[in-house]
């Protein structure tokens, strides 16, 4: 009986150090240990021993019962700690969970972009009221009375405010030009500031223009530049803005403030230049405006226009964000609508 | 602006291969943007001469005919046709299959194919002019009228584009671009900057002198606002169609050819940017006086209109009073009529903005004083009239002048201006030669004087007239003539004087993104006007506020003094997709108040604020609940973005405000803002369904930013502190700011912090009661405390709050 038990024993040992998992283990017990186990069996037959064995084998037998016991109780400790928490079929391929709604409205993060890459340049960040005077919205932006340009900006004029002389009519700003000779005035040149703001004209909407629209004008003011510098503050916006080096064309344009004016285009990103319907196929993009200021306008800031010039360039974020995103709807930005806004995080 | 190549063409040397796609590039680098090369031959792709050969009845349809054409080809081709004046031996214009045709001339052109029209083969189509977009220079006569072209001498299979000589470019030039050049408008400037840029002979149109006897007269009684008056008398003309080349042309860039005498006024308008007119000369009686209207002065405009006139009008007067309104358009009196047969032709020149506040005066723009308000040089009408005439002379053999006056009071002067070359280098940033630098300038017509570093530039008339006035003006000349592209990009150089530093801007930028990124909101942006409903809501008056005096709409003409009601009409919209939502939004405000002039002491601006709103929404959560995330996201904001700290309290409620949740926020004493929930009936009137909405808006022009981070570094505790939940039952009414300044925290004692956990009010409770769970934090600064100490620590804390407020600890 005593190689019964020995080999019982040992077999058990190997079934259990080798049980892979839980159901093994309750086989094990009950094919060695439960009522009908084969240890169970042996200790049902000890009557049959001969009595001097009897007590011997006894403790044999209890021993080899208890060892098998513990031997299971520690294997299924063993396998517990090393086995997962969950059920085998957990389904790793379900999408997390997003951490927090909230984010930036697309034109606020470009205008961010925007200004830390001039920040890193020197430039300061201005920021002007809606609301200003016709006399700063057009008389000193060098636009004669009565000129046919006034109209190309339909203004929206204050109830009560819009009549008399230019200094008494006020207005939501139809540009942020007039805004920079108020810098001008109140700070030493020479100057580099950018100014993000929006705009107001009372013109009729579509899925390209809109009533208020954002824009952002950089201007830099100082002894002897050339207008060839404009060039530098062109290519950083658009390089921060599309992340490549975009080829870009001054060419000759009109507006009073400036003198030289340019129109500003920029390579279609869309075709790389090769003519695509999106720049009605002549491969370039008009992006902006720019110039040097107009001796009128710097006199009205206060400088001598032949000690001090400089560069202006002012463009619209809209458009920008458009582009960057390939947004078809001006007018979506000023929807408030979280199905759209929610993309652009 | 469109201009033809080919009337370009007569009056510059323009090689017949030149490059179109170059020039066009050309035009809009230097001069001015042309948006558009038009090929007006390809319009006629697909369409030939055809000569009927037979007509026959359809056997299916009673209105349509079987037509046989010679359409060149060997074999002639059957067409059905229902035009009413089919005639064998006519020649008309015949689409065959690819051909665009707009059907009876509306809609979206589409393609011709061959088909069957009622049971019968058709080879494709026999064209009314409106079906291939010739309907103004060929227009029919009545309904269902074919354009007959027996006329023109082209034999069947002829091109339609041949036929009709429409082999022509047009360059549509963009207006806006050419506002500060009134010596392009028309073919003849242009013509004039493409032979400067291209180094090209122009063919120009020369002065003629008129000798004609006659006591005619011209008057002018305002020289300012009329520098010159041409007044040419003719007899042995008549109403009849100009030729078909000048109705083409006229036609080609937009307008429509009317008969002889009108058609040479808008040609020679179109060639040389003058406008003209001419008068019935048996209208008119006696001379003409150019004259400022008398106030209420009557004038009956050629298209119906009736004026009372005022004194800033400019008009053109016989004996018997005003005949025409100078510049802008003519009288009904003097028109051209089909018995005309004599004229006075005026060739005149008008002073620009006298001009142009006319004809916005009577909102009656037209071709003409759209060029006249541009500023048109004097010496212009010499071109103007020797066109003219050429015409007058060819259309009518008989022609006789039998007067003339030509008043020229006020001459123009030539733009003089000195320019320094060594500033002109430097703002150039190039140096460019003084032979160079001259050439540049003398092919635009500038006369050019150097004296050592001294240019002395006299412009051509036509610049003059306010395009070139200062030395700027001249340095652009020079730039384009050398072409922008050709320069390079110069760095520009500049010394740095310290870090930016600007708090008040940073601020705001922190607070948005503190909002979007930890509070979870999204920015919106809205308009700056408000939509009645909502300010009625919202607001419930508008005193204070400013207005628009021509609002996008007749419900949005307020301008926000808030932006909540813009902020709730979001949440309106944004509820049809959304059941829990938060945003915010930072803008200006603005009132009808404390006028200040920062910038200039004449002008008066009112107080302009800029404000940060948010709105938190939900269908589920309770109003605790928002209540405690909007108040959270204000309580956290000054840490995190580096401000001076808030305080709550409850002073005056805000309109919008429920009557119990509501707070303003205070820094310092200054109240900077409010907190609460959108009342009941605020939020019905505004339509917002079944979201609970709470809101707060701040005004960020009072926060004040920290100079610098200013919380300093506490030790780590050294021994270790416990949380320790007290519940207790207090009055209903009991505030968490009361229950705090009980539980006074001493820096030296063993409760460290007392925070709220939350409260209770239900079942358990008796009524007037709520139960608050407070947490507190016991620790000492020298020890580890026993459990004894700390039960007695929250034991006298509870002391005092059942001393003090009455409190009772909560036995279950």
């Amino acid at each position: 009986m005593k190689e019964q038990i020995e080999s019982i024993l040992a077999a058990a040992k190997e079934r259990i150090a080798q049980a892979p998992d839980e159901n093994e283990l309750q086989k094990v017990r009950s094919e060695i240990v439960g009522k009908q186990g084969t240890l169970t069996m042996l200790l049902k037959e000890l009557p049959k021993v001969d009595p001097a064995e009897r007590p011997e084998m006894g403790k044999l037998l209890n021993l080899a019962k208890n060892q098998v016991t513990e031997l299971i109780d520690e294997k299924r400790t063993d396998l517990k700690l090393k086995a997962s928490e969950v059920s085998p079929d957990f389904d790793c391929s379900v999408p997390g969970v997003m951490p927090r709604n909230g984010g930036l409205h697309p034109i606020t993060q470009m205008c961010y972009d925007l200004n830390d890459a001039f920040r890193s340049m020197g430039f300061e960040v201005f920021q002007e009221d809606d609301i200003t005077s016709e006399m700063y919205a057009f008389d000193k932006l060098n636009f004669p009375q009565n000129h046919p340009a006034r109209e190309s900006m339909d203004t929206y004029w204050l109830e009560g405010h819009d009549n008399g002389p230019t200094n008494e009519k006020l207005c939501l700003r139809p540009h942020l030009t007039g805004g920079s000779v108020r810098y001008m005035q109140t700070h030493k040149p020479p100057y580099r500031f950018v100014y993000p703001g929006r705009v107001y004209r009372n013109e009729t909407t579509d899925a390209h223009h809109e009533r208020a629209f954002f824009q952002y004008e950089a201007l830099i003011v100082d002894k002897d530049i050339t207008f060839t510098s404009g060039k530098v503050l062109i290519k950083s916006i658009l390089s921060k803005v599309f992340g490549t080096d975009v080829p870009v064309r001054m060419r000759s344009g009109f507006f009073p403030f400036v003198e030289p004016g340019f129109e500003i285009d920029m390579q279609c990103q869309v075709c790389g230049g090769k003519g695509c319907s999106v720049c009605k196929h002549v491969g370039w993009i008009e992006v902006m405006p720019g110039g040097s200021p107009h001796p009128n306008v710097l006199r009205a800031a206060g400088l001598d226009p032949d000690e001090y010039t400089g560069f202006y360039v002012n463009i619209g974020l809209d458009r920008l964000v458009m582009m960057r995103y390939g947004v078809d709807d001006v007018r979506l930005f000023h929807s408030g609508d979280l199905r759209f806004l929610s993309q652009f995080r | 602006m469109k201009l033809s190549l080919s009337w370009i063409k007569d009056y510059v040397e323009l090689p017949e291969d030149a490059d179109l796609k170059q020039l066009a590039y050309d035009l809009t680098m230097d001069t001015v943007e042309v948006e558009d090369v038009e090929y007006i031959g390809r319009r006629f792709d697909n369409m030939v001469v055809g000569v009927i050969t037979a007509v026959n009845p359809h056997p299916n349809a009673d209105k349509l005919r079987v037509c046989t054409v010679d359409l060149g080809e060997e074999e002639p081709k059957e067409i059905v046709c229902g035009g009413i004046n089919l005639a064998v031996g006519m020649k008309v214009a015949v689409a065959v299959p690819g051909a665009m045709v707009r059907w009876h001339g509306e809609g979206e052109p589409v393609e011709i194919k061959k088909s069957k029209l009622r049971g019968v083969e058709s080879y494709g189509m026999i064209c009314a002019s409106d079906e291939i977009g010739l309907g103004d220079l060929l227009p029919a006569k009545e309904e269902a009228e074919i354009v007959d072209l027996s006329a023109f001498d082209a034999p069947a299979g002829t091109p339609i584009a041949d036929a009709l000589d429409l082999n022509d470019v047009l360059l549509e030039i963009d207006n806006k671009s050419m506002t500060n050049r009134p010596d392009l408008w028309g073919h003849y400037g242009i013509a004039r900057e493409i032979a400067a840029l291209y180094k090209l002979p122009m063919k120009k149109i020369e002065p003629v002198a008129i000798d004609a006897k006659s006591d005619f007269k011209v008057e002018i009684a305002d020289i300012d606002r009329c520098p010159r008056y041409i007044g040419v008398e003719m007899n042995g003309v008549c109403v009849k169609p100009s030729p078909f080349a000048m109705q083409s042309r006229i036609w080609r860039v937009g307008m429509r050819p009317i008969n002889a005498l009108v058609d040479i006024t808008n040609y020679v308008m179109l060639a040389t940017g003058n406008p003209t007119h001419a008068f019935d000369a048996d209208n008119i009686k006696d001379h003409i006086v150019v004259r400022r209207a008398e106030e209420g002065e009557n004038l009956l405009l050629l298209n119906g209109k009736e004026l009372a006139l005022c004194n800033d009008d400019l008009v053109i007067t016989d004996a018997e009073g005003p005949v025409a309104l100078a510049g802008v358009m003519g009288g009904a009196k003097d028109s051209i009529l089909p018995k005309t047969t004599r004229v006075i032709l005026e060739v005149a020149n008008f002073e620009s903005t006298g001009i142009r506040r006319t004809a916005l005066r009577y909102d009656n723009r037209t071709e003409a004083s759209s060029r006249y308000e541009k500023a048109i040089d004097p010496e212009r009408c010499d071109q103007a009239l020797a066109l003219s005439l050429q015409y007058f002379r060819e259309f009518y053999p008989e022609l006789q002048i039998v007067g003339y006056c030509d008043r020229y009071e006020k001459k123009l002067e030539r733009a003089e201006i000195d320019v320094n070359l060594d500033w002109l280098a430097r703002r150039l940033g190039k140096h460019l030669t003084n032979e160079d630098i001259r050439a540049k300038l003398e092919i635009l017509g500038f006369d050019v004087a150097i004296d050592g570093d001294n240019m002395h530039v006299i412009a051509p008339t036509w610049r003059s007239t306010g395009d070139i006035s200062i030395k700027d003006d001249v340095m652009e000349e020079v730039a384009r003539m050398y072409g922008y592209d050709h320069f390079e990009a110069t760095p520009f150089e500049t010394s740095f004087t310290g870090a930016i530093n600007q708090k008040e801007i940073d601020l705001v930028r922190n607070i948005k993104e503190y909002l979007a990124i930890r509070c979870g909101m999204q920015e919106i942006y809205t308009y700056p006007w408000m939509n009645d409903v909502f300010v009625n809501a919202v607001m419930q008056s508008t005193d204070g506020m400013l207005r628009l005096s021509t609002p996008p709409a007749p419900d949005l003409s307020y301008l926000r003094s808030s932006l909540l009601p813009n902020l709730c009409e979001a949440v309106v919209k944004n509820e049809r997709y959304f059941t829990e939502f938060s945003i915010f939004e930072e803008a200006q405000v603005f009132t009808d108040a404390d006028y200040t002039s920062p910038y200039d002491a004449t002008e008066s601006l009112p107080k302009q604020r800029r404000n940060i709103a948010a709105a938190v929404a939900s269908a589920t959560k309770s109003v605790n609940e928002l209540f405690r995330e909007v108040k959270g996201a204000l309580e956290y904001m000054p840490r995190y973005t580096h401000m001076e700290s808030f305080t709550f309290r409850k002073d005056v409620k805000p309109v919008w405000a429920d009557t119990v949740v509501w707070q303003n926020i205070y820094r310092g004493d200054v109240k900077i803002g409010d907190i609460g929930l959108v009342a009941k009936k605020v939020s019905m009137d505004c339509g917002i369904k079944n979201l609970t909405v709470l809101v707060f808006e701040i005004d960020t022009t009072l926060l004040k930013p920290l100079i610098s981070r200013t919380n300093k570094f506490t030790h780590l505790a050294e021994y270790p502190t416990t949380d320790y939940d007290i519940s207790m039952l207090f009055d209903s009414a009991a505030t968490w700011e009361e229950i705090k300044a009980v539980i006074a925290i001493k820096e030296n004692g063993p409760v460290k912090k007392a925070d709220f956990v939350d409260e209770y009010r239900g079942k358990q409770i008796p009524a007037g009661k709520k139960s608050v769970t407070i947490r507190l934090t016991i620790g000492s600064n020298e020890k580890t405390l026993t459990s004894e100490e700390i039960e007695n620590a929250a034991g006298s804390v509870m002391k005092q709050l059942s001393k003090r407020l009455g409190a009772e600890l909560r036995t279950q």
